[in-house]
Formats: structure tokens, C-alpha cells, sequence
């Protein structure tokens, strides 16, 4: 048994939640770009996470999991029509199409992700004492 | 480890209270870094009511007919403490709302901070222990 796994779990899930809190800014930044190298407004990531059993303890059947990011996918909502005939990027009818990236949203997530990364780092403080607490015997 | 001598049931008991509240912990700690992946159900794990039979079933045997003497009991064999499992229950009862994810992260921080104190109940009772036998083979200095 590895005294370290719990700290391989947190650790796993701290980067999962890093690479999300990464794509919920990358998604506030452009929150105004209405123009992107594949053509049209930038579209709003999504992070996709998945259990991964990968190098853990098998004898718990599977019971103990950390989690890895399986894909950073785009939303497919439609974009946000804003009338502006003066914007460069404007349709023929006026209109803009502006990113599907919703304030509120993003900042709900962004919330949601630090108190995951605070839970987790929890979690790892936990798993230090513990094993300091097994040295002391 | 054996009963002979100096070394007795508690300690085998704490060894593997601290053996199981460990397997515990990376559960817990499975269960919070997975608290936002869709469709996870969360483990937990049962052994209370293991740890109970395995030592009724020792204290039937040292009672029984076998010697007095706790050498003449296997304390690893089956039904005894070293061979408790920890059995994974999924949790089935969690409201799989929206994303189908069932963790309730408050719930497994409450469970996180329990099996950390008793962990450290059987460190205590473990040192104590130790610090017994250590005053005996002192001839109680």
C-alpha cells in the first residue's frame, strides 16, 4: 500500500482543475472576439473530466480513482447577435456575432473550480499529517 | 505479526485499523477529485462490521478449545484481523441529479476529517503501547 496514493489522487485533481480554471479565462479574455484564425467568434471551451485508474491500488476494485482531463470540447451554441452596422465584422444585416460566452456563467464555474482545488488541497493536508502522525509512533 | 511474547492483539488490531483507515482516506480522497466528472458514483468503504467479526472470531477461539496460550491461535489466518477487507459500496442512494455526478463534497470533507482523527486514535493507542512495553523492558525506569 502507498502512503503517497491520496496525495497522487489530490495532485491529479489539482491539475484537472488548473487546466479548467486556464479554459474558464481563456473564455472571459475572449468573451469580446469576434474574430478567430478558423473564421467566425471564438466559440466557449468546455473541459471534459474522466476517473483515470491509471498506476493505482487495484486491491479497492477500482474504488480509488483520481480524475484527468479527457478533452477541452466547444460549446455548440450559437453565437450572440449584437446590432452594430459600424463593427468590421458585421453581417450584411448589421448584425455581429459576438462569442456564446456568458459572464455569470463562467464566473459561477470559476468559483466552483477554487473551491474544488481548496477541497482537494485539503485532502493532501490531510494525507501529510497522517503520515507524519505514523512517523511519531 | 504474532501474538508471541511482548507483542499482542492490540497491536495487530491497530496495524490494521491504520491499513484500513489509509484505504479509506484514498477513497475519500477519490471521491473529492472526482466531485465534478460526469456519471461518477462515489465508493465508499465498510469494514466496522468486519473488524467486529474478525474479533469475536478471535476471542471464540482463544475461549475455546484450543490452549490458553495466544500462540496456539493464528492471528493471520482466515477470519482473523490481518485478513479483514474493506468492502466497496457504491453510493446508490445519492440524487443523480443533472450530470449524474453523486458526490456530496461536504459529506465526504466530514468523512475526510473523521477517518483522519481515528487514524490518529490508532497511532496514539499504537504509541502508548509501545511506550508500555518500553517502560517493562526498562524494568521501569
Amino acid at each position: 500500500m502507498d502512503i503517497f496514493q491520496t496525495m497522487k489522487i489530490g495532485a491529479s485533481a489539482l491539475q484537472a482543475q488548473q487546466v479548467r480554471l486556464n479554459t474558464i479565462s481563456s473564455n472571459l479574455a475572449n468573451i469580446d472576439t469576434t474574430h478567430t484564425p478558423e473564421g467566425g467568434p471564438y466559440q466557449k471551451k468546455d473541459v471534459i473530466f474522466e476517473p483515470t485508474t491509471l498506476s493505482f491500488d487495484q486491491s479497492l476494485q477500482g474504488a480509488v480513482q483520481g480524475v484527468q482531463v479527457a478533452g477541452i470540447v466547444p460549446d455548440p451554441a450559437p453565437p450572440r447577435l449584437v446590432y452594430d452596422p459600424n463593427h468590421p465584422d458585421a453581417g450584411p444585416n448589421g448584425y455581429v456575432k459576438m462569442p456564446n460566452v456568458n459572464v455569470v456563467e463562467e464566473v459561477a464555474d470559476m468559483i466552483s473550480a477554487s473551491r474544488a482545488y481548496e477541497a482537494n488541497v485539503t485532502t493532501i493536508k490531510s494525507a501529510t499529517r497522517m503520515a507524519t502522525k505514523a512517523l511519531e509512533i | 505479526m504474532s501474538t508471541v511474547g511482548l507483542f499482542d492483539q492490540t497491536i495487530t488490531l491497530m496495524q490494521k485499523v491504520m491499513d484500513l483507515r489509509l484505504e479509506n482516506q484514498q477513497a475519500i480522497a477519490s471521491n473529492i477529485a472526482n466531485a465534478d466528472t460526469p456519471g461518477y458514483v462515489p465508493d465508499h468503504l465498510e469494514f466496522d462490521q468486519q473488524l467486529q467479526q474478525a474479533l469475536s472470531n478471535e476471542e471464540t477461539q482463544s475461549t475455546g478449545d484450543t490452549p490458553g496460550n495466544p500462540a496456539f491461535f493464528p492471528i493471520d489466518g482466515a477470519g482473523g484481523i490481518e485478513a479483514v477487507q474493506p468492502k466497496v459500496v457504491k453510493d446508490a442512494q445519492q440524487s443523480l441529479a443533472g450530470d449524474g455526478n453523486g458526490v456530496a463534497v461536504d459529506q465526504e470533507m466530514v468523512d475526510l476529517s473523521k477517518n483522519e482523527i481515528l487514524y490518529e486514535a490508532a497511532t496514539k493507542v499504537l504509541s502508548k503501547k509501545f511506550g508500555l512495553l518500553k517502560y517493562v523492558v526498562q524494568g521501569g525506569k
